[in-house]
């Protein structure tokens, strides 16, 4: 609930458009109810007083008003619910629109240290549905339940004016209906959601094992009995939702069967009060009418009880990750508009002030003793690491996957800060430097070359927003994408990435590298740069790189041997300890 | 980096074309369930005749009341039956919901199996360009997606369909003008449909792209954060961020805007019949109009006819809620249709058997080639391998050497020429049979130690699997683990150095017994010391069977009785 009310808060700077939209709902919701009501009232009126006229005395019915009535009812019933329809959808829009830049600005902090598990994890696109979840939160949660509770209030003051009784009896079934039966299945259901959960985490974890370990799962013969386990799996989820879809189908059962009792009394109710003489014959009708026509207002609720565990689950899952530390002690950011201020204590020390020392004119890196492990493991990847690298000089580190060299690199970024030893730039501690100042040193070519879904001119503008046609047109000759780009009809424009052209991993590679040029900073960080490559990519790479690097500190990881040529001194890492080799 | 004018446009018609292929699928799983969803769209009827009865048991006791005040003894029997009527729709509730979801359920089975059978017939080889994660979320999330298609918006077609129908065929005998006033707001029911069809259909794909294609570009800038942020961007993005939501947001609603007004026509008629109808009854029980049976009607027919006019277009407005379920089904089918789609090479159990000339090897590679589009990874390979032998496969990495096992495994197919087992072309199940592989990172699965080594074969006998483990020098390292080899080890290995996972791959294909034994760069990651230990337990181990190491490590090649060179795709010796 904590969570739900933490978002709730997000909502307020749109809180216009949200009460326009919940007022315009509760209109509608009145409109349709009073029309109903009236037309029953109206149709038993002019039954009675046809009656009396038909015995011969004068028709003293005004019809002319309640008929105008109906018809202005019709009318703002339907305007109503398209106005509603526009106006909360825009809300919600608005509001989604919100918790995403809030999310991002959350985000910042964390990347990059943090970003890796969760891409891998496919946390990040789980988190996008999850935000995604949050329009209900609005649209099928809050808006419902505030026009239900207003319109039963209001619907049991107005019955009480003609019956007490009738009102007390169809409030407590709309309660029951709109509350209580909700709640009670709902708690009944929840044992079987949870097990939904846990059953699909299962699922998760089976099914990936099976996907990343496909080969040996064919080559052994195996497969055919994995995805029978699977297939069982499923099975069991979905026997677990058929039970689930029981409950909530004798929910709906018992919510109609209390709107029916609800009628059933008023109308016996009603009935005895007419042959008391306390009703006339025509509220008669307007009792029942009404009654009839107020479980429209409850009738979102189930649902919206069931959304409300989901929504719910989602938030907590967003601001799990929102409130996650980053993994480096920053000083009080200044390019983080309306954050959350953030806890003191952990993470957050260290005086509260933003490092702001000026960049030196040198970019000697030196790693005093230092060793390194991830927060959440118990062993350390790099231990007790000493490394002189000079402006200028060119080294590379080679050693299996897994021995601590890309980590070694991160912490030359300071996506993380060692755990003893320290690491300086120019005999300064890389903590005395403002971090987004400290990127701009560092050019990184690396395995993953990230394209967004943008243009390829678009990419490029990324290293350098103001670059001129010139300086593009160099970049992209020396990174030797001159040919693919003169071979697309759209040439530079061409979209790329999500819905884009696919791009070979080589032309990506090729762009990341044209990014490189044009960045143009002082020290490049080559991590496995031409993994997954072909033979000729990876040659032409390289060439490219030698000329680019000529004036330049590099500093490679790998563990192919091409490329070493680039280089000066080879260390060699195994099991984070460095040794030159 | 905006999204254009052109590309949205082009966003958007691209997935119009792709909307009815995906659309012609659904329609094609419902297809297997018609059964229950046809159960659970009669007692959606049953439900809505009920509401008719109802009507009527209540205007005549409201008639009885109200004008003929007749006693309370002689509403008993409808008061009875309006509480049967209760009970009986409420039990049509039940059905409805319940055998709903039969449909869904089967759909989303054999879809989850034929996508567990296409994984297959993809390989490993297909397979490697998609997350494993992302593979999940589809048979998992997104064949969960559609469960409401089948089971709540088909049924509600076929009620919405007949349900007015017969309401009409029920009023007009009670009052044809009614009955034309239900026809003519609701201009021929099939008319309105499909006004309500299109309308909200656009207004759940333009609502349901927006969405998707926000949380695309997100989606987007969140994984490449890193980048972002190394180039200095990640604010400035944030503004950008913005003002695509705002675009976005203006774009969709212009869209919604047009949407809804179907829906409001909807919601117009509903109101204009209630009020019609209340009008013309309450006017003709006063006298006031001439026109039609109004005249003589009774009470209880104006209100059965009001009872019934909101509940005329209820179906209908259910139709157009359960749209969005349709949308969300289409999302689903698309990321469904990405696997079921995907070509599948003809290794899953291809059967076509060749006998060549002249005498059979075991092995032999004939003329064969791989090519990946323009790049040509293997070349007019022509390689016997005899029975017995012990071969290295050597050659720079990049040379080839993966490939050339792969295609003898069947988990890639060759471009050109043909590789033969035994005389037979080869497929993946034969491959299977026949060989014993290690690749080069062995795939630990979540499981016991015991289960990993026992994977060929999980009915192996205890002894076996031990004498497996320690042949292959699993029980040096399982010895010290809290539970022996019944110790369980998770993702790749966690917890294990990769000599140990080498190990137990070992051990799973010695447990194995095949007659051909495939390693793949075995020695890549060890030092000295532990790489001399394993190759003495490979010599040990297989040393009756057929025995193929693809490295480049001199030691390994020395070993072996024969070698044979990959450069660049060709062999040189």
């Amino acid at each position: 609930m904590k969570d739900l009310w933490f978002f709730l808060k997000l909502f307020k700077p749109h809180s216009g458009w949200l009460a326009a939209g919940a007022f315009l709902s509760l209109l509608t919701a009145f409109a349709s109810i009073a029309l109903l009501t009236l037309s029953g009232w109206f149709i038993s009126s002019s039954a009675i007083a046809g009656l009396v006229a038909v015995d011969g005395n004068a028709l003293v019915f005004n019809f002319m008003l309640p008929a105008a009535q109906i018809r202005a009812l019709a009318i703002s019933r339907t305007l109503g619910r398209y106005g509603e329809r526009v106006v909360t959808h825009e809300a919600t829009f608005r509001v989604l629109a919100g918790i995403r830049s809030w999310f991002f600005q959350q985000l910042v902090p964390l990347a990059p240290g943090r970003l890796p598990a969760m891409r891998s994890g496919d946390l990040l696109s789980r988190m996008t549905a999850d935000i995604d979840a949050l329009d209900a939160l609005y649209l099928r949660l809050v808006a419902p339940a505030v026009v239900a509770a207003i319109g039963v209030t209001a619907v049991i003051v107005f019955l009480a004016f003609y019956s007490p009784l009738i009102s007390l009896t169809t409030g407590i079934m709309l309660v029951i209906a709109s509350v209580v039966l909700p709640w009670v299945f709902n708690r009944l259901g929840r044992e079987g959601a949870e097990e939904i959960v846990v059953l699909a985490a299962n699922f998760r974890i089976r099914q990936i094992d099976m996907m990343q370990g496909l080969a040996d799962l064919i080559a052994n013969q195996a497969y055919g009995r994995f995805s029978g386990f699977l297939e069982q799996f499923s099975n069991l989820m979905i026997n677990t939702q058929r039970r689930n879809n029981r409950l909530s189908a004798i929910s709906s059962a018992f919510t109609l069967l209390l709107s029916q009792i609800a009628l059933l009394m008023a109308l016996v109710l009603a009935a005895v009060s007419f042959k008391d003489g306390l009703l006339s014959g025509s509220d008669f009708a307007l009792v029942v009418f009404c009654v009839i026509a107020a479980f429209e207002l409850v009738m979102p609720l189930p649902q919206a009880m069931q959304m409300l565990a989901k929504t719910q689950k989602a938030a907590s899952r967003i601001r799990q990750v929102a409130d996650m530390p980053p993994t480096i002690k920053l000083g009080t950011a200044t390019d983080c508009g309306f954050c959350q201020p953030f806890p003191p204590g952990e993470g957050w020390g260290e005086g509260g002030q933003r490092p702001t020392k000026a960049l030196p004119a040198s970019y000697d890196l030196q790693l005093n003793d230092v060793s390194f492990r991830y927060p959440d493991q118990q062993n350390f990847v790099l231990k007790n690491i000493s490394l002189t690298i000079p402006q200028g000089s060119k080294i590379a580190i080679v050693g299996a996957n897994g021995s601590g060299k890309t980590t070694l690199l991160h912490l030359l970024m300071r996506y993380y800060d060692p755990g003893q030893g320290s690491i300086l730039l120019a005999g300064h501690n890389l903590k005395q430097f403002d971090v987004d100042e400290l990127m701009t040193c560092f050019g990184v070519l690396s395995q993953r070359s990230q394209l967004f879904a943008a243009s390829i001119k678009e990419n490029l503008l990324i290293a350098k927003a103001d670059s001129s046609t010139t300086e593009l047109d160099t970049a992209i000759k020396a990174a030797g994408l001159e040919n693919f780009i003169g071979y697309l009809p759209e040439g530079l424009d061409t979209w790329v990435g999500e819905s884009g052209l696919k791009v070979s991993g080589g032309e990506a590679r090729r762009i990341a590298l044209a990014r490189l040029y044009l960045k143009n900073a002082p020290v490049l960080i080559l991590d496995e740069p031409t993994e997954g490559l072909d033979v000729e990519t990876e040659r032409d790479l390289f060439t490219a790189l030698a000329d680019f690097a000529r004036d330049k500190t590099v500093i490679m990881v790998t563990h192919r041997e091409a490329g070493l040529g680039l280089v000066d001194i080879v260390y060699g890492m195994e099991r984070g300890v460095l040794r030159r080799l | 980096m905006q999204l254009t004018e052109t590309d949205n446009q082009t966003y958007f018609d691209k997935s119009k074309a792709r909307e009815k292929t995906c659309s012609a699928w659904l329609k094609e799983q419902g297809k297997t369930v018609r059964k229950p969803i046809l159960f659970a769209a009669m007692a959606g009827i049953v439900n809505g005749s009920g509401i008719i009865a109802q009507s009527a048991a209540l205007a005549f006791i409201m008639q009885a009341i109200i004008i003929d005040k007749l006693s309370s003894a002689s509403v008993i029997t409808p008061v009875m039956a309006l509480g049967a009527m209760f009970i009986l729709r409420s039990f049509c509730v039940y059905l409805h919901q319940t055998w709903g979801f039969e449909a869904g359920a089967q759909v989303r089975e054999t879809v989850r199996q034929q996508l567990f059978a296409k994984l297959r017939a993809i390989g490993p080889a297909g397979i490697k360009q998609r997350q494993s994660g992302e593979l999940a979320a589809v048979t998992l999330e997104q064949v969960d997606a559609l469960e409401n298609y089948f089971s709540r918006y088909l049924p509600q077609q076929t009620i919405a369909g007949a349900l007015p129908v017969i309401m009409i065929i029920v009023v007009m005998p009670v009052n044809w003008v009614a009955g034309l006033i239900f026809l003519l707001t609701g201009p021929l029911v099939p008319v309105f449909m499909a006004l309500v069809g299109m309308g909200a259909a656009s207004a759940n794909r333009s609502q349901f792209l927006a969405m998707a294609r926000m949380s695309g570009y997100f989606l987007d800038r969140l994984q490449g954060l890193e980048t972002l942020k190394l180039f200095g961007q990640a604010t400035s993005e944030l503004a950008n961020i913005n003002k695509i939501a705002d675009g976005f947001r203006e774009k969709t609603m212009a869209v919604l805007r047009i949407a809804f007004l179907s829906s409001a026509i909807l919601e117009f008629f509903s109101a204009v019949a209630v009020a019609l109808v209340a009008v013309y009854a309450g006017l003709g029980l006063l006298g006031l109009i001439h026109f039609g049976p109004a005249q003589h009607i009774s009470l209880s027919e104006a209100l059965f006819v009001l009872l019934l006019a909101p509940e005329f277009f209820m179906p209908l407005r259910q139709l157009a809620i359960n749209y969005h379920d349709r949308a969300a089904a289409l999302g689903a089918a698309d990321a469904i249709l990405a696997i079921l789609e995907q070509d599948a090479d003809a290794l899953d159990i291809g059967s076509a058997c060749v006998s060549q000339s002249g005498q059979t090897s075991l092995i032999e590679y004939n003329n064969a080639s791989k090519s990946y589009d323009k790049r040509q990874v293997l070349t007019d390979i022509n390689l016997r391998i005899a029975a017995g032998e012990k071969i290295a496969l050597a050659g720079e990495s990049g040379a080839g050497k993966t490939t050339l096992l792969n295609l003898l495994l069947g988990f890639e197919a060759a471009t050109g020429g043909q590789v033969l087992l035994n005389g037979l072309t080869i497929n993946r199940e034969r491959a299977a049979k026949a060989i014993s592989w290690v690749g080069q990172n062995a795939y630990i699965f979540h499981g016991s130690i015991k289960d990993n080594i026992a994977l060929a074969d999980p009915d192996a006998s205890e002894q076996s699997i031990i004498n497996a483990a320690q042949a292959a020098g699993v029980t040096e390292f399982s010895a010290q683990l809290p539970e022996g080899l019944l110790t369980p080890i998770g993702e790749r290995g966690y917890g294990l150095s990769g000599g140990q996972v080498q190990r137990i791959a070992l051990a799973r294909a010695f447990l194995k017994n095949a007659s051909i034994v495939l390693l793949d760069e075995p020695t890549a990651n060890l030092d000295a010391a532990n790489k001399a230990l394993l190759l003495d337990v490979i010599d040990q181990l297989f040393i009756d069977k057929t025995l193929i190491i693809a490295t480049h490590d001199p030691l390994v090649i020395n070993r072996m009785d024969r070698r044979i060179e990959l450069q660049q795709g060709r062999l040189v010796s």
